[in-house]
């Protein structure tokens, strides 16, 4: 067994060594994994980029202060020309990420576990998700029919649980993968409870939330329309980047048209573990739908409404 | 009310700093402002901090060395706002800090009184050796220094009774301590060599060096210099040497500063500065008095000792008037814009933190969050039942939705009994979730209390705080965090 130098020099090996593997051609004896790698279960740890690895800072607490203030990749040294091959790894780890968080779906068994019934929109593949824009917010003839049915439901069980009678819930959430399916799944489970029960508590009546699949921010245009409702949340996955990949944006709409312009809309973004936590934007929206209900508008009007 | 805009508003503020020697105050304007981008959860903060008028410096009105004239500042204060050309009740916020001998508690019931008319309904009288550093500190540019360095600087306020010492790193203060010298705690003839005056604390120095001086005595050039340069000796003490020898603890009005950090710089500010950072010598006895006290030779001393102890003494900003500045612009927070509160419940004052659970350690159970917060709140209620009382915390276990739901069920279980005598639920939480454990609360009492709940103000066990009413359309509250230590308490 050849001695690495550092846990970096093992993990590059053993990853190279275990491609081989899987087409036959590692070596033998190269076979096992000991004990300590970076490589458990299938599980690869990835090199730390949150702290300063410099090794000549003149002011160490002073890189560390700005590495608070922003995840951009600073105060980690290089190598020579190139940056350290620790930072090039993570580098790449992270693309990967954001390349997994664009072309994977959402999961069956998350929305399973989530009660979310999926609509589906006119792209009905990634690929066509991602090469017609258009399509992602548009919903399929199947999608308004599932759509219409799910509201139905909604205004039986309200009527089962307040014993008066609605023809159409005021607010209706739509979760859409959009560009991040994993913002979906670290975000969802954390924004809808304090969501749905703070608005619910407000006396305000929420539709079920159901799932837009490859679905786009003006989706919830049409949603809008179809179900006449006053307020459409549209919470959907942001396009990735090397900091994160599971940022979600909350979009609001107020009673959408056929003219309904980009200003129209409300908008708060990096909802996530590292910017707004999801658990406080929820309680956030509770407000800001509260506000959109009173002056019965989003977007630019409502900030000249509140100003 | 929501609002996301990139609105700004402007705030008057007050600082009135009443010390043994010297009253003073300033008016200042705060412009609070989102800094954030406009599809970002919006962040208040103060973005400009302009004084509009600085006071003259006059001697406070104190008689035979005890009690405040309140009469004779109040007749000051009208004089400084009509000079300002200010009325009274432009002013929204601000300190008026009480300070070093004065703060006696039979001056500041007086002081209250006096002042009240000339502070606006946001304004916090309050005195406390720490709550002084720190304001010194601030005023006096030390805090930006250590934000600017990543360093820890230490400033030292310098007045007529006592030595404020406040640390900072990274802009935010780290430690504070309070020693009992300064420059008007022997008092001469002004340019002359009699002395009139001896404080307490200075006795002890006399004592600890073997003069023997009374009132009435006339005082060589040598004493005083020797008197001098041991008060400056004993600062010096304090900022390298941790572990203070027997005057020093003597005179230490709070504990000693902790050893676990290194000061990089000193700055001195207070009037004694004045001589820290000239070129002055004590050559003559007469510019040694020349204003009644040791002060400018106590400068002289302090620029000596540290010199030779090997400590670089960084230039302040503000000197004589570093605390009254600090107390003016810099006494206001601003809490997170993610918050819940009942708007008709503010302001608050005087509201009494307390900080039931361990750091780094908060439970997740609802019953041990219940009994954690009741017997601590039930304590401290059953001893003096019209006390405001308010839980500060670090964060829910996890900034998760199960977490913050279990927080709010134990904070309003542990609180039942408080709540029954008094209505109002106050929550201080440090981490960005103020709004979801409002929301949370709110659901768990089914709406039925009234509710404070801010986020982002660090505020530690035993301070007292002032929440005012909301301010940029209800986004954010102004909260000053305080200290109220009249005497030598907490040692």
């Amino acid at each position: 067994m050849a001695n690495y130098q550092n846990d970096m020099e093992r993990m590059i090996v053993e990853s190279v060594l275990a491609e081989l593997r899987k087409s036959g051609a590692a070596p033998a004896a190269y076979g096992n994994t000991t004990a300590g790698s970076v490589i458990e279960d299938g599980v690869i740890n990835l090199p730390d980029v949150d702290h300063p690895t410099l090794t000549n800072a003149k002011n160490y607490a002073a890189v560390e202060a700005m590495k608070q203030v922003t995840t951009a990749r600073i105060g980690l040294g290089r190598c020579g020309t190139r940056q350290r091959t620790d930072t090039w790894l993570r580098f790449q780890a992270d693309h990967a990420a954001a390349m997994d968080a664009v072309f994977l779906d959402v999961s069956d068994d998350f929305l399973k576990k989530n009660n979310l019934e999926t609509i589906t929109t006119r792209a009905t593949t990634k690929d066509d998700f991602l090469r017609e824009p258009n399509w992602g917010t548009q919903l399929s003839e199947e999608g308004v029919k599932k759509l219409h049915e799910i509201c139905k439901q909604d205004t039986q069980i309200h009527e089962q649980r307040f014993h008066s009678t609605i023809t159409k819930v005021q607010v209706q959430i739509i979760i859409s993968d959009g560009l991040s399916s994993r913002a979906i799944e670290a975000n969802i489970p954390e924004i809808l409870p304090p969501l749905v029960q703070g608005l619910e508590a407000a006396g305000v009546t929420v539709g079920t939330p159901v799932f837009v699949k490859n679905g786009r921010v003006r989706v919830m245009d049409q949603v809008g329309m179809e179900l006449g409702c006053d307020v459409v949340l549209n919470l959907i996955g942001e396009r990735p980047g090397l900091g994160t990949a599971s940022s979600m944006s909350a979009y609001l709409i107020y009673r959408p048209t056929k003219d309904t312009v980009e200003a129209d809309r409300t908008l708060i973004s990096n909802i996530y573990a590292g910017g707004t936590p999801p658990v406080e934007a929820g309680a956030q929206l509770v407000d800001l739908i509260q506000d959109i209900l009173k002056y019965q508008c989003t977007g630019v009007k409502l900030n000249e409404a509140t100003k | 009310m929501f609002i996301i805009s990139s609105a700004e508003q402007k705030l008057i503020s007050v600082g009135i700093d009443i010390g043994t020697t010297t009253t003073q105050l300033v008016l200042s304007r705060l412009t609070v402002r989102n800094s954030a981008p406009a599809s970002v959860i919006p962040h208040m903060e103060i973005s400009e901090r302009e004084v509009l008028y600085r006071s003259n410096i006059h001697f406070t009105p104190i008689d035979d060395h005890l009690l405040i004239d309140a009469d004779e500042i109040a007749k000051i204060l009208e004089e400084e706002y009509r000079q300002a050309g200010m009325n009274p009740w432009d002013v929204e916020t601000g300190a008026v800090i009480i300070t070093g001998e004065t703060a006696k508690k039979e001056n500041a019931a007086n002081i209250l009184e006096a002042v009240s008319e000339y502070a606006g309904d946001f304004v916090v009288a309050t005195a406390g050796v720490n709550l002084e550093s720190i304001l010194a500190g601030r005023g006096s540019g030390a805090s930006a220094y250590s934000e600017e360095h990543h360093k820890a600087f230490a400033n030292i306020d310098i007045g007529g009774g006592t030595a404020n010492i406040g640390v900072f790193n990274g802009g935010r203060v780290i430690d504070a301590a309070c020693i009992n010298v300064g420059g008007h705690l022997v008092e001469l003839e002004k340019g002359g060599d009699t002395v009139t005056y001896i404080a307490e604390p200075a006795q002890r120095v006399l004592n600890d060096l073997g003069i023997e001086l009374m009132i009435g005595d006339k005082a060589t050039q040598k004493q005083l210099i020797r008197i001098a340069e041991r008060m400056a000796e004993l600062c010096v003490e304090s900022i390298v040497n941790r572990h203070p020898g027997e005057l020093l603890d003597e005179l230490l009005m709070t504990p000693a500063l902790k050893d676990d950090y290194e000061v990089y710089q000193v700055v001195i500010s207070g009037g004694v500065a004045d001589y820290v950072y000239s070129d002055y010598e004590p050559v003559a006895l007469s510019t040694m008095t020349q204003y009644g006290d040791i002060g400018p030779v106590l400068g002289w001393a302090i620029r000596k000792k540290f010199a030779e102890a090997g400590v670089t003494l960084a230039k302040p900003l503000e000197t004589i008037r570093a605390t009254v500045i600090g107390a003016g612009i810099h006494s206001m927070n601003i809490s997170g814009s993610t918050i819940h509160v009942n708007e008709q419940t503010l302001p608050l004052k005087n509201v009494q933190v307390l900080s039931p659970f361990p750091k780094d350690e908060m439970p997740r159970d609802i019953d041990v969050i219940a009994e954690m917060v009741s017997d601590t709140v039930d304590r401290i209620h059953s001893e003096d039942p019209d006390k405001i009382l308010g839980i500060a915390l670090e964060g829910p276990a996890e900034v998760t939705y199960n977490c913050i739901r279990d927080l709010a069920e134990g904070l309003y279980k542990g609180m039942r009994n408080y709540l029954r005598y008094r209505g109002v639920l106050i929550v201080i939480v440090g981490a960005d979730c103020g709004k979801a454990l409002g929301q949370c609360l709110d659901i768990v009492s089914d709406h039925h209390i009234e509710l404070v709940c801010v986020d982002q103000i660090d505020v530690d066990e035993g301070d007292y705080i002032d929440i005012g009413s909301p301010i940029m359309g209800g986004r954010v509250v102004p909260v000053v965090v305080k200290t109220l230590v009249f005497e030598k308490g907490n040692k």
